[in-house]
Formats: structure tokens, sequence, C-alpha cells
């Protein structure tokens, strides 16, 4: 038997569905060449049983719980579909690899940023992402005695007015320009206190 | 309490020593005279109570309702970041709640229950993770600890990926060989007994060497583990997996058993989920009358809620739920006595 590759490939067909609709259309074909026959049955057997795709339902909506809790702004700019098209291209390119929250959301506000520099183009989201990032920056666990060092972002509207529009849920539209820069640090409480310089 | 009132309660257990204590005064017991279990022996385990899952957001009902739990079962997972075998350190502690879990430890006894091991992943035996659970028990001294008998991290080329989810083992020879010698290492450093929790599944893999129930029970005869029953685990795999609760736990030696887990879910595209999201139903209540005059080894029932189902469940339906467990334990786990000597 071949534990690591049989668990590799159940692994798989949770996380990964077009690799679940290969095994699906092709069966054994499409499965590694060191699988047992009985591995190879189990897993011909797991990927017909529709309790894969509800364990797939779960694997999801614990890592799509990661952004959605810790990226509100960003998921209330980017709106239900747009968000699911980008979380989609992110998993795609993106591996999970922590339970833990705050890497996960990181690793989406690199991957969105690093999609804002190839051409995405969609108003105020460079100014959202690169905030919501710092904050989790400056909430990122630490060893005692190690400071979190203060975040800076760049703003090109008024930022109060943006949040606002964002957490009251409506269109951030027409948001007055203003061209000035937030610095966040982290209180002795553990709480991060945002201040507008240059306004 | 005197240095014998707290060893004789390390021995008895919050919920025993109520009804110790005046024993040590009328025969002025000496500590010598207890016979002194031996570790990792599942009828040594402490009686504890009743228990409740550690969330934050539970907090206030922590600290206003104490009266209503003897112990807190705590995932040390989130009290602490992984960051990863290539970091250093590995792990950072969340201060503030490792804070109150320090106080709080003076008071009531507390069990961890990880979710981090993944001890069934083939590819890897974190023993970097049993160094962290073993540093804990340094300060916590708790009286079991336990994890879950699933895999949750796999190999994924060069790669190491976490589903999330705890995927079934299959329950095969080849597992238990996997199994017992990581089990035997984690005993082996940390001198508590070791508890795997039953596994919840939606799906299950053809021709296994045998049942879940059989498997338990060889794992646990080969390893040495003990079982945290978790029976809305067993309630939820019945109602999706068409399995017969009551068969398996006839079959399943319940000496084994030393904490219970229960909970409520929800009905969610056409399964039962196990999302720890409402009181237990009838069911599993059914379940709990039935298994717990079968379990002497019982050290303790915990009751699960996940902190952001807290706000739908309220503090009134949460002590009653608690109130419900306090009078089955009475019911049918007080007052246990150890051997004593006189």
């Amino acid at each position: 038997m071949t534990q690591r590759s049989f668990q590799a490939t159940i692994a798989r067909l949770v996380i990964d569905p077009e690799f679940r609709d290969r095994v699906r259309a092709d069966g054994a074909a499409a499965l590694d060449s060191d699988l047992t026959s009985l591995e190879l049955e189990r897993v011909i057997a797991v990927v017909c049983n529709k309790g894969l795709d509800y364990t797939r339902t779960l694997h999801k909506s614990f890592r799509i719980t990661k952004i959605y809790t810790m990226l509100p702004l960003t998921r209330a700019l980017l709106g239900p579909a747009r968000l699911a098209k980008e979380i989609g291209s992110f998993w795609k390119a993106e591996l999970p690899v922590s339970h833990y929250f705050i890497e996960e959301a990181i690793a989406f506000c690199n991957f969105l940023q690093k999609r804002l520099r190839s051409g995405l183009r969609i108003k105020y989201l460079e100014e959202i992402v690169a905030y919501e990032r710092a904050n989790l920056e400056l909430r990122r666990p630490r060893t005692n005695g190690v400071s979190a060092e203060p975040q800076f972002v760049k703003f090109d509207h008024d930022p109060v007015t943006l949040f606002t529009k964002l957490l009251s849920g409506k269109p951030p539209r027409a948001v007055p320009a203003l061209s000035c820069r937030m610095v966040g640090s982290l209180g002795q409480d553990g709480e991060v206190q945002w201040d507008i310089l240059n306004k | 309490m005197s240095q014998l009132a707290s060893d004789i309660d390390f021995f008895l257990g919050a919920g025993g020593s109520r009804c110790s204590l005046p024993l040590i005064e009328r025969y002025s017991l000496e500590i010598r005279s207890l016979r002194l279990p031996e570790m990792n022996d599942p009828s040594s385990v402490r009686k504890l109570g009743i228990g409740l899952l550690y969330q934050e957001e539970l907090r206030p009902f922590i600290e206003s309702e104490r009266a209503r739990f003897d112990f807190l079962e705590v995932v040390p997972d989130i009290l602490w970041t992984d960051q990863g075998s290539h970091a250093n350190p590995r792990y950072i502690e969340a201060t503030h709640r490792a804070h109150f879990l320090r106080e709080f430890s003076t008071e009531v006894p507390i069990v961890l229950h990880s979710i981090g091991l993944s001890i069934g992943s083939a590819h890897h035996f974190d023993r970097e993770h049993i160094s962290q659970i073993a540093d804990w028990y340094e300060w916590l001294k708790f009286p079991w600890h336990s994890d879950h008998l699933a895999f949750i991290s796999a190999e994924h080329g060069a790669n190491e990926l976490n589903v999330g989810v705890t995927l079934p083992l299959p329950y095969d020879q080849e597992t238990i060989d996997l199994l017992a010698p990581r089990i035997a290492e984690i005993r082996s450093r940390i001198p508590v007994p070791f508890l795997l929790e039953n596994n919840v599944y939606f799906f299950e893999y053809p021709h296994q060497d045998f049942d879940e129930a059989t498997f338990l029970n060889r794992l646990c005869e080969t390893s040495g583990c003990r079982l945290l029953l978790d029976l809305h685990n067993l309630y939820t795999n019945s109602r999706n997996n068409d399995i017969d609760s009551y068969a398996l736990l006839e079959k399943l030696n319940l000496e084994n058993v030393i904490e219970i887990h229960i909970a409520g879910g929800m009905e969610d595209d056409g399964f039962y989920q196990d999302a720890h999201s409402d009181t237990s139903p009838p069911a599993v209540w059914t379940l709990l009358e039935w298994v717990l005059p079968h379990c002497p080894n019982l050290g303790g029932i915990v009751f699960e809620l996940l902190g952001s189902w807290y706000i739908d469940v309220g503090a009134d339906r949460l002590a009653a739920q608690l109130s419900q467990m306090r009078e089955m334990w009475m019911r049918y786990c007080a007052a246990p006595q150890p051997e004593l000597v006189l």
C-alpha cells in the first residue's frame, strides 16, 4: 500500500475540482500509477460519492471564511461575484497551507496586489487592499518583546468617506479626491490605531 | 487547600473531591495510603464531570457561569499561532488568551483537544507539535489530552497542503501500524492518557479490514491510546452514511472511553453537518443516556459550541444544556471513589 500517495490523492480530490472531474471522466488513467489496485478502487469509489463534494464544500467554507472575516472592506468593494472570481483564481495559484486566518488573508492581499500590478483595474482597490493588508500586518502574531512596525498607506481618495460607504454596504462612487497617508500602529492594549497624515 | 487535599483532588477530580473531603477528615487519611494509579491507566483517570469547550466568544458565560461546569476543554491551536515547521520560533502564543487560560487554570482543570497534529498523515509525523503540547503540560498539568483520528495535511508535489477538514483514515491494519508507534511516542513524552476522537466523515472507503468499532478497539489495544467518543460525530455519520450507532456502540469497548463530546449541528445541502451550531438534538441525548452506564472510566462530558453561534443559542439554552449534562452525570457517573487502602 502507498499511504502517502493515497492520502495526497484524496486531499487533492477535495481541493482541486478539475482533478476531481478528470478522475471522474478518465478513472484510473488520471491517477498516479503507484497506487495499489485497492487504493485505485477506493479513489474511484470516493470520487463517485457525493460526500466528496460535500467535503469540498466544507473545505471551501473554511477557507473562504478566512477572507470574508479578515478583509471586510475588500469584500464589500469587490462584491460577491467579483470576489468569488478572484478567490477562484487565488485558489488555483495558492495551496491551502495553514489553519490560520491571517496568513491566508495576507496571501490573498498579495495576490490582488499582483493582479493590480498586472493591469487589474478596480477603482479604490489598490488603496483598500493596501490598508487591510497593513492592518493584518499589525495584527500578525509576534514573539514577546518584538513590537510591530508602524504601517503607512497612501490614499488618493478620502479614506473616511471610502470606509464609511463600504461599511454601510453602499457602492463607493464619487469619493472625493484626497492625497494623504494613513499610519497604523499597535497600542499597548493590542488594538490597532489608525491616523490620517497630511490631510 | 492543603497539600493533602490538593493531592487527593488530583486523583479524584473536582466532582469527586466534594464527596471525598469528608472521608479525609473521618479517616485522617495519609497520602501514602492511597494506591497510586499508573500513568495512562484509564481506571486512574480523574472524574472531572461536565466540561465546556473554550471559545473566546463564550468568555463572558465562562466567567459568570463558573458553577455550571467542572472543567474547560481548550483547543490549544487557537491559543498559539503555528507559523510552520520552517519558522523559528514556530509557535507564538496569543498573549491575551493564553494569559486568561493561565489565570483560569488555577481555578478549573483544563484539558487540551488539539486540531494541529494530523496524526494520520502518512508523509510526516509532527514531533514539534508533540513538543509544544509537552511544553504546555509542564505548566498546565492537564489530566489527559486528545486529537482527531484523521489526516488533515498531505503532500502535494514538493509541498504540503492543509485541507482544513479531518479526512478519514481507512480502517485497516496498515493504518494501525502507522499510528501505533506515533501514539507510543506521544505517551512516552506526555505522562497522561492520550485520546483520539472518532472522526466525522462524509464518504467511506470500500473493502476496509475492519468496521469502525473493531478498528477503534484494536487501535486502543495495540497502542494504548484511549477514546474521545464524540456522540455527535457518531450521530452525524449515522445520518449521512446510514450507520447504526447503537450497533457500533455495542461492539465498541467502552472501557476505553475517557471523554465524551456532545454538540448540535444543522442540515445543509442534503447532509447533516457537525457544525457545533446548536444545542444537542434529542437523538444525541438518547445516545448519551444509553452509553453513560457502560463507560466505567469516563472522566468528563464536554459540550462543543462554536463561538460564532453563541448569540443564536444564547446563555439560557447553553446553561440548560449544561444542566441536563450534569443531571445525567450525577445519575450515572458521579461519586466514583478510588481504591483506598485504609
